[in-house]
């Protein structure tokens, strides 16, 4: 087992090895015992905001995101540090110029109904699905001019200019396949499977009660042998997350998944004996917490003053205390899970220091008033979650010790996006964003001359445009050849924390919290949003 | 009536819950007007480690909150704060309530109705409810609070400054006032308002202390005012913490609820002391 471990905690890197039969027995506390996968048992467990449809291929929602890969599969899977494995793919090739990608698929996969899994399914998902219907789907194959399906075998990707972030949106939860005896030639978004999902998935739908809960049985005709290993799930929609954390307590529930019961109770439950915490498998969906300048304030635009700034914040501080520890701090625009492309060398730094946030404030022709003030701010924290409500209050005082003197502006979140996206009302903006599997896909949007667009919600809200950062972005969203596009987000990381239009605070780490009986949920870089195959409960 | 505030408040101290409130409510005015000497760097200062417990750090007697603020800073900041908005907002529906039962009860006819009508469609309006709305739809801050506040809890004195009105302008003095040809705003202020000011004075004390309730539950349901420090604000940065570290919780959660027991106590003494009825019994 070479799994990799970006950001595990102490126990749960202990419980991971213990849980990988190559090692020894050796006496363990008995939360670390290494035991059998066991087939059979039910997992239960709470989740909120209940779904609205049950299918991915057509709602970015979380909760879709959650079930539909228990579902449905994807052409690929992928292992910790977003390293592609076959799943209805078993391979692939890409020709040279990377304009024609070849998929063989895998035999002898049915669909729910006993209809056979070809060709044409996928040729039909990404053309009439997903190209059209799905969120994101519509930026990640917009390059795509067709599926070739020579054979019922053989899906050909044929790309307009090569498109290396597609490569890492191929898999269940991102871009489901749909069956498409099912779909073809009806309304997509009106179809009643959207509710009764018939996919290739480990699990079948056997109950949903809208707005309840949803019962999901094992796939006995499931392609890979002898999983999954499940008999039953059951999700249940419950709304308030002190509940959800007292029934994980109380045995009521087995797990609560994707952060949806506090941060502070996931840490104070992990240090119960019968409780572990796991950070892995939130690659496919990097969430940071940032703070834009609004350039178009004059002061702002002077990068001496947003260096200050900088160094007047300590993203650490705000990773302990506000996040709980449950993040890393942020050095540059991307997310630490963003391994391929994450580098902090020859990235400037900007380390917690008062004195040289004064000096350089002095610098920039800001002198302290009679007051000690030497120019007002506003910061505009983001209402979703409490998390940049509560870091904005460490920031005004910070600022205060420099002289800055901030107000906290906290209103409902459609006001709060109207705001700073459309009225460009903010000096400084604290929220919290999903970075993208891929920067083209999620980092982009915050530095890129062209996604300046007022009206458009957590875009280029800094309103930064840098010539340089334009070239860079566009080359590697075409580049093809893995190095020379390390090599481009790499100066676009220099670069963007030299010119600072954004400050990083924190990449924040999700968490899944569960019972010490309930084993490998997480076993690659999707965790909890895979198919879940692999998990299993002791009896 | 004729009583002079001097002896009101003499007879106020005599008077067991009286003094009792009135102690309280002193000891929160001087926490309010000390907060400035004892704490000249304000309430926001992130001094210490966050989440320390009372009597762990004996430079934090009351321990920290989840951001390292010394809890005995912020709660006397916290008095300043709660006691202002009460009073705002309480004086803010004095005002409005006052003048629309003085004009509705004077005049009578159709401004009364009218009046009286706007009155009861305010009252229908859960008052708590219509603050969120107000608050969560205009944004958070002090001033927005203070009259969304205000604004939710004028119709009761409306309705009592009303009723006295009506009483009072059919009263001999009244009648020869009119007579004499006093004008209708000095007859309104000058002759029947200090004639129906105790139940207005006694309400007055009820109203400065929902006003402190409501402030506190709009911020602990995070629509308080960040740029302040108010018990509200304690409250709702130490919600989330409320099974690791419910101190944070149960430190501004008691200052709030002495706060409004000595209001109501006032309260209830003044209704003693400045009903003539009462004291007649007593003497």
């Amino acid at each position: 087992m070479t799994q990799k471990f970006p950001t595990v905690g102490r126990r749960s890197f202990l419980a991971g090895l213990a849980a990988s039969t190559a090692l020894p027995l050796i006496a363990m506390p008995g939360k670390l015992w290494a035991q059998e996968p066991r087939a059979g048992g039910t997992l239960r467990t709470p989740a909120w905001p209940a779904p609205s449809v049950l299918n991915s291929a057509i709602s970015t929602a979380g909760p879709e995101t959650f079930l539909g890969p228990k579902m449905f599969d994807g052409l690929l899977a992928y292992d910790f540090g977003m390293v592609a494995k076959p799943q209805l793919a078993t391979d692939w090739q890409m020709s040279d110029d990377g304009l024609r990608i070849t998929f063989n698929l895998r035999e002898g996969v049915t669909w729910h109904d006993g209809e056979p899994f070809t060709a044409h399914d996928v040729a039909f998902t990404f053309m009439e699905v997903l190209k059209v219907h799905h969120g994101r789907g519509r930026t990640t194959f917009g390059d795509l001019l067709a599926v070739e399906t020579p054979d019922d075998l053989t899906a050909i990707f044929v790309l307009e200019t090569p498109n290396p972030a597609m490569m890492r949106a191929l898999d269940s939860r991102e871009s489901p396949i749909l069956p498409a005896h099912i779909y073809e030639g009806t309304d997509i978004l009106d179809n009643p499977a959207n509710t009764a999902p018939i996919g290739t998935g480990p699990f079948k739908l056997a109950e949903y009660e809208i707005g309840s809960y949803v019962v999901l049985v094992k796939n006995p005709d499931y392609w890979e042998e002898g999983y999954p290993l499940l008999d039953r799930m059951v999700i249940q929609y419950v709304p308030d997350s002190a509940t959800r954390a007292a029934m994980l307590e109380s045995g009521q529930a087995d797990a609560v998944f994707l952060n949806m019961i506090p941060a502070q109770d996931i840490v104070r439950l992990d240090e119960q004996p019968d409780f572990t915490m796991d950070t892995r498998g939130f690659e496919g969906m990097p969430s940071a917490q940032q703070m834009d300048f609004n350039l178009d304030n004059p002061i702002l635009a002077n990068v001496m003053v947003r260096h200050a700034i900088a160094h007047a914040i300590d993203p650490e501080w705000i990773t302990q205390n506000v996040w709980y520890g449950l993040g890393t701090a942020g050095k540059t625009p991307l997310h630490v899970d963003q391994v391929e492309y994450y580098t902090t060398e020859g990235v400037p730094e900007y380390p917690y220091d008062l004195d040289r946030a004064n000096e350089l404030l002095d610098e920039a022709g800001y002198p302290r008033g009679d007051n000690g003030t030497r120019f007002e701010l506003m910061l505009d924290p983001s209402p979703w979650g409490t998390e940049s409500i509560t870091a904005s209050a460490y920031v005004r005082e910070q600022l205060r010790q420099v002289g800055i003197d901030v107000t906290v502006r906290t209103q409902d979140f459609g006001v709060f996006v109207t705001t700073v996206w459309t009225d460009r009302a903010h000096d400084l903006v604290l929220y919290t964003v999903n970075l993208g599997v891929d920067p083209t896909i999620g980092t982009q949007r915050f530095y890129w001359s062209e996604s300046y667009r007022p009206g458009s919600a957590f875009t280029n809200g800094a309103h930064y445009m840098n010539p340089e950062v334009d070239a860079l972005l566009e080359a590697a969203q075409v580049e093809t050849d893995p190095q020379a596009r390390r090599d481009q987000y790499a100066e676009f990381q220099r670069i963007v924390m030299r010119d600072l239009p954004v400050m990083p605070i924190t990449n924040i780490h999700g968490a899944n919290i569960a019972s010490t009986r309930v084993h490998d949920h997480t076993v690659d870089a999707l965790g909890v949003l895979g198919g879940f195959t692999r998990l299993w409960i002791e009896e | 009536m004729s009583t002079s505030g001097h002896s009101v408040f003499r007879r106020l101290l005599r008077h067991p819950s009286g003094l009792v409130g009135l102690l309280i409510i002193a000891l929160v005015v001087l926490m309010s007007a000390s907060a400035g000497f004892i704490f000249p760097e304000g309430p926001w200062v992130l001094g210490g480690r966050p989440r320390t417990w009372p009597g762990v750090d004996p430079a934090f007697p009351l321990g920290t909150d989840a951001l390292g603020r010394d809890m005995v800073a912020a709660l006397f900041y916290g008095a300043r704060v709660s006691l202002a908005v009460g009073a705002a907002a309480a004086l803010v529906s004095l005002v409005i309530g006052t003048l629309v039962g003085a004009i509705a009860g004077y005049y009578g006819g159709w401004l009364d109705d009218v009046l009286m009508r706007l009155t009861d469609a305010m009252q229908t309006i859960p008052s708590f409810l219509a603050a969120i709305a107000i608050v969560g739809v205009v944004g958070a801050s002090l001033s927005t609070i203070i009259i969304a506040i205000a604004v939710v809890s004028w119709p009761m004195i409306a309705r009592l400054v009303r009723a006295d009105f009506l009483r009072l302008r059919t009263y001999d003095f009244v009648q020869s006032c009119k007579i004499i040809g006093m004008s209708d705003l000095r007859i309104i202020f000058g002759q029947i308002l200090p004639n129906c000011l105790a139940p207005i004075i006694v309400s007055s004390s009820v109203l400065v202390a929902t006003a402190i309730i409501t402030e506190a539950s709009l911020a602990f349901l995070g629509l308080g005012d960040p740029n302040v420090m108010s018990w509200g604000t304690i409250l709702s940065t130490g919600r989330p913490e409320l099974r690791s570290g419910w101190y944070m919780t149960a430190f501004p959660a008691v200052a709030l609820v002495l706060t409004v027991l000595a209001l109501n106590l006032i309260g209830d003494a003044l209704n003693d002391v400045l009903n003539p009825r009462l004291k007649e019994r007593k003497s």
